[in-house]
């Protein structure tokens, strides 16, 4: 037996005898896929969220892959930060972070970037209404944390693209 | 807009080496620093340092920034030997098990009941180590008395005793069998696995388990040496009496012998004064984890063949790191006969001075000599990483105001106590910074200040952000609050009276000759709606029914230290790229994106890559900090000190100015020469040329304008200097000189200069003419730059609960010359947020009852998230909101920066702690503040 996920739309398939291992060190050690970040390994700080859908639901959420053990993504989709930018073209979200100066040492950016990625991608789907926005937008990043910047500029730069999003322009993946 | 990855390709190659030679006792060994590594198994390398704007003097993103944002490799994090060029792929795993008491000996380790899988390839203990390998002689810095004879070699020879010494290992890098830990969580034990799957299985089988595998004397009567409670050397001692006695202007020989006299007659002028209003203060704050976000990590291989090791690391320090590992091996019994050392400097995810002297890459070093030649990866968790990283120091503070009823500052006493923890690390000299901050940004008559760092069994205390400017400033701004509340006076008036202003000296007694600007920035606080309409604001949510206060505060943070040494090159490309290397480490905060753009004006281009941590660059200087005949300047080799540890504060003057003075002497060495002789001129001077649009223009006309590659093209057909390496060093004043160059002689605030000329392996130095630099009096000045913030902090009080939310934050800086506004913006938001959090939230008891159990994560350590932040950047009604104002250049400034990224953080915890006296009548004196503690406040 075994247990079957894909990453980044590549095939897995990892022995059974790892169920217990967790997702993170799975990108890490078996995909050197390290883009996804360790920070406090129990979940809290969402440094190393990625996002994972699993069929039925072609729904992706937010994972938490350092509390994520391998045998409960029998058959799910993983998508890590190295899947968002497509033939070396930047994610929207990415641009804005960047050109928004959104990140200093750079390390929960990935954390930020895939859970920003999903909102905008919801909101394209199921629009909110725009005095709602603030709380979607806090819903996806608010608990993420950020010790540099003080998270102002990741706001700064996600606002727009959320307004965007629900108005059905650009921004979707 | 969009970035094309696919189109950027690295515009310089692989990264440079750059090399030097530390002699020790047993030789010499060649030290190289590298740049973040090709990536494993894909193309090309990370784009860290190479997505530079092409406007110049402007940055349209952090250069570091597209490798972060698509998760490139670029933290020692991400790396694993396979990685790495030319190492084995085969990689082995250390761990450290940690010190559970100081109470009893160590006796060993019981490993009968881990589980095969999870058994390690090998246990080492104490007393298997050599004496060099346990205990290191850093730098001939070893212990505690290394300070002592320093002190005595000063009186001996008058030599200037550094400020920015290297960390001193006091301890034993692990327990010996039978001796009784110095400290919690000092190291008893490596195990080492060979193989990843036994040391994960290790690591769930003995996380949260340790006394199950370690094994203790119940008691031990004879005492560590030295004795908990002891204070490390040096201490600090400032006692001012108006212009007649001070620490700067005194005799160093007889200073500590005329404190007492100078005291007594303090506290006799004080007691002729019954009328003087008094206010006494006392505070008691937590140490606090700098909660950097990337777990320390590192890479070790001891390549036996060649007698080098190879190191991959994210430090703020690599000079102390290096030179301290050398130490290690620098002995005839070392493991390893080591000839070189070759250190990948990565990104660090985050440092805050946590990062700076950390003992992390001695332990690295160590374990590296256990794995058989294999490469060995150390990686703390989040766990671990509480349990041993340096900590902001808890602190006792308690002291006395005295003023006049005109509201004249007379006098501060203050005493300041640090809790050092178990390594002196930089404890004494982060209390003495505090010493100084105890003035508060006034002037200030008479001053009897004492400041000291414990030894502890705590978790070791280092430089955290603010260097105990935090400690310091909440005492003596939350004081002046009471002071002001209990004589009816205005806070504002309060401070207005007492600025400390350019002629004005220290508490210290150095003087202010830098332009500060502070009676425009009260004015600018106190005009402004956050403080102006508070007491509408307040009444506001009263009627919401809430309790809503404000308070002010301001700090007068110093950057950079008692002496600074810089060190930067610029090499020009033969396509006209120009690549920016320095000493320095980004630890996020923007100093690549910043040394990239600010020679923009200078060059007529930004760089198209910049290389930092190359501490390395020094020893290619040809330069010296050896004085044996007591030249000094007269020494055309001589300088006052290499380089130091990064600092994120150091940017906006130090390292600005060290790039941008060089690139002065590329232009006059090798830019304009090019430019004479494509133009056929006799002769150029400087100000017949201008840049525009990237090109160099000749003013009086009749020349073509010259684009970058055409004059790169002619620099490196003609042998022309290719490239500068340029030193500064900073005490007060710059160090400057004559250098001769074929645009003639050009005088540049730089104490080195050499160029890179064709042909010739590495830079080569100009002699030198006429030179200045500061006198040895000043370094005890202390500090010379100040970069001054005041805050209003407006903040809503839960009575039920204890909660309280910060609603508004004004923060008033006076940056100096801006060079990245984004960049200054963000190290505010950042430390706004980081004040909140050391205020309201972050809570660490010291002992086993902390982190030091080994059972601390961000479960139970609180640090800011968006929802305790205002995030909205202009202060509007009804809305949590901080607004940055940022005093506009002025030409005092001359053209300089300000190192702000501490400053922005110094007052904002006073100014809450103030807020909070307001809304609820309570002084909070202890930080934190936290819910439980804003209750007691209420229902004593």
């Amino acid at each position: 037996m075994s247990i079957s996920f894909f990453v980044n739309g590549v095939l897995q398939e990892v022995e059974d005898s790892r169920a217990e291992g967790r997702l993170i060190d799975y990108l890490h050690d078996d995909l050197y896929l390290t883009g996804t970040k360790f920070c406090c390994g129990i979940g809290v700080c969402r440094a190393c969220t990625v996002t994972v859908s699993k069929p039925p639901n072609p729904v992706p959420s937010p994972v938490i892959s350092c509390s994520t053990v391998l045998a409960t993504l029998d058959g799910s989709h993983v998508s890590t930060i190295e899947s968002v930018a497509r033939d070396g073209v930047l994610d929207p979200v990415q641009e804005a972070f960047l050109h928004n100066f959104s990140f200093q040492c750079g390390y929960c950016t990935p954390g930020f970037v895939m859970a920003a990625r999903l909102l905008l991608d919801r909101l394209a789907v199921a629009p909110v209404p725009h005095d709602q926005l603030d709380e979607a937008i806090h819903d996806a990043i608010g608990a993420h944390i950020c010790r540099c910047t003080g998270y102002v500029r990741y706001y700064e730069a996600l606002r727009p693209l959320a307004e965007a999003a629900i108005v059905g322009e650009g921004a979707a993946q | 807009m969009t970035s094309d990855l696919s189109q950027r390709q690295p515009l310089c190659g692989p990264q440079i080496s750059r090399r030097h030679v530390l002699t020790g006792l047993m030789g010499t060994v060649a030290v190289s620093i590298l740049g973040v590594p090709s990536m494993a198994r894909a193309t090309g390398q990370a784009q860290v340092g190479r997505t530079a704007s092409t406007v110049p003097g402007i940055a349209s993103q952090r250069i570091d920034g597209v490798a972060k944002v698509t998760g490139q490799k670029v933290y020692a994090r991400d790396f694993n030997a396979r990685d790495m060029d030319g190492w084995p792929d085969l990689q082995w795993y250390g761990m450290y098990l940690r010190a559970l008491t100081t109470q009893g000996a160590f006796l060993g380790l019981d490993l009968s009941t881990l589980p095969e899988a999870a058994k390690p390839r090998r246990v080492i203990l104490g007393d298997q180590l050599s004496d060099a390998m346990r205990a290191p002689r850093t730098l001939f810095r070893r212990d505690l008395a290394i300070d002592l004879q320093l002190q005595e070699r000063y009186q001996a020879q008058r030599a200037d005793p550094s400020f920015d010494r290297p960390d001193a290992v006091v301890f034993d890098l692990i327990v010996q069998p039978g001796n009784r830990p110095d400290f919690l969580g000092q190291a008893v034990a490596l195990l080492v696995f060979d193989d990843i799957g036994s040391f994960r299985a290790a690591q769930r089988a003995m996380q949260f388990q340790d006394a199950r595998f370690q094994r203790y004397e119940a008691a031990l009567e004879r005492a560590p040496a030295p004795a908990p409670g002891q204070p490390f050397f040096p201490q600090t001692t400032y006692v001012k009496y108006q212009d007649a006695f001070s620490y700067a202007t005194a005799d160093p020989d007889t200073y500590m012998a005329q404190v007492p006299n100078y005291r007594a007659r303090i506290d006799a002028y004080l007691d002729a004064h019954p009328e003087f209003p008094r206010q006494s203060f006392m505070s008691r704050m937590r140490a606090m984890d700098p909660m950097f976000m990337e777990p320390e990590t590192g890479l070790v291989w001891q390549d036996r063949a060649t007698g080098t090791m190879n190191l991959v690391l994210g430090t703020q320090s690599p000079d102390h790191d290096v030179e301290n590992i050398l130490s290690m091996y620098d002995t005839p019994d070392a493991p390893f006969a080591l000839s070189g050392i070759t250190l990948t400097s990565c990104y660090p995810g985050g440092g805050f001075g946590g990062r700076d002297s950390s003992p992390f890459s001695l332990m690295l070093a160590l374990a590296g000599a256990y794995a058989d030649g294999n490469p060995l990866r150390l990686a703390y968790d989040r766990f671990e990483q509480f349990r041993v990283g340096l900590k902001r120091h808890a602190a006792d503070i308690s002291g006395e105001l005295v003023v006049a009823p005109d509201m004249t500052l007379q006098s501060v006493q203050m005493d300041l106590t640090f809790d050092g923890g178990g390594r002196k690390n930089l404890s004494p000299y982060v209390a003495s910074l505090a010493a100084l901050c105890a003035g508060g940004s006034y002037t200030v008559p008479f001053a009897n200040i004492h400041a000291k760092a414990l030894h502890t069994e705590n978790i070791s205390g280092g430089s955290q952000r603010g260097f105990g400017g935090p400690q310091a400033f909440f005492a003596i701004e939350t004081a002046l609050d009471d002071l002001a509340v209990g004589q009816g006076w205005d806070p504002f008036a309060l401070r207005r009276k007492n600025l400390l202003t350019p002629g004005d000296a220290t508490v210290v007694g150095g003087p202010i000759r830098q332009e500060l600007r502070l009676a425009e920035m009260l004015d600018i606080a106190e005009a402004h709606p956050a403080w102006a309409d508070r007491d509408a604001i307040k009444a506001d949510y009263a009627r919401r029914g809430l309790t809503y206060g404000t308070g002010m505060a301001m700090s007068l943070q110093a950057y950079g230290t008692s002496g600074d040494g810089m060190i930067a090159a610029i090499l020009i490309e033969p396509d006209g790229a120009l690549t920016v290397q320095s000493g320095a480490v980004d630890m996020g905060n923007g100093s690549a994106t910043t040394l990239g753009v600010v020679i923009g004006d200078i060059l007529g281009a930004n760089a198209a890559q910049v290389d930092m941590g190359g501490y390395t660059l020094w020893g290619q200087t040809g330069l010296t900090t050896d004085d044996p005949e007591g030249l000094r300047w007269d020494n055309p080799k001589w300088t006052a000190k290499s380089v130091g540890s990064s600092s994120a504060c150091l940017t906006g003057l130090h390292q600005v100015h060290t790039v941008q003075q060089t690139a002065h002497g590329l232009m006059a060495a090798a830019v304009l020469p090019a430019a004479r002789q494509i133009w056929g001129l006799g002769t150029l001077d400087r100000s017949q040329v201008t840049w525009t649009d990237g090109q160099l223009v000749f003013l009086p006309g009749g020349k073509d304008a010259l684009p970058w590659p055409q004059i790169a093209g002619f620099i490196h057909a003609n042998g022309l200097p290719r490239g500068a390496l340029g030193h500064a060093y900073f005490q007060d004043i710059w160090s400057e000189a004559d250098f001769p160059t074929d645009s003639g002689l050009v005088r540049l605030q730089l104490d080195g200069l050499s160029l890179y000329q064709t042909g010739s392996a590495g830079p080569v130095r100009i002699t030198r003419q006429n030179t200045t630099g500061p006198d040895r009096g000043s370094k005890r000045y202390a500090r010379y730059v100040w970069a001054p913030c005041v805050n209003v902090v407006g903040l809503a009080v839960d009575r039920r609960t204890g909660i309280v939310q910060t609603e508004t934050v004004l923060s008033v800086l006076n940056a100096g010359r801006v060079h990245v506004p984004q960049l200054v913006s963000g190290q505010s938001q950042g430390g706004v947020a980081m004040a909140i959090s050391y205020t309201l939230l972050e809570d660490m008891p010291p002992g086993m009852a902390g982190p030091a159990d080994g059972r601390w994560n961000l479960h139970r350590y609180h640090v800011a998230r968006a929802q305790d932040v205002p995030l909205a950047t202009r202060l509007a009604p009804h809305r949590r909101s901080q607004e940055l104002i940022v005093l506009p250049e002025s030409p005092g400034d001359g053209k300089a920066g300000r190192g702000i990224a501490e400053a922005v953080m110094c007052s904002v915890p006073p100014a809450i702690s103030n807020a909070l006296r307001d809304a609820v009548g309570v002084r909070y004196a202890d930080l934190p503040i936290t819910p439980e503690v804003i209750l007691k406040g209420l229902n004593p």
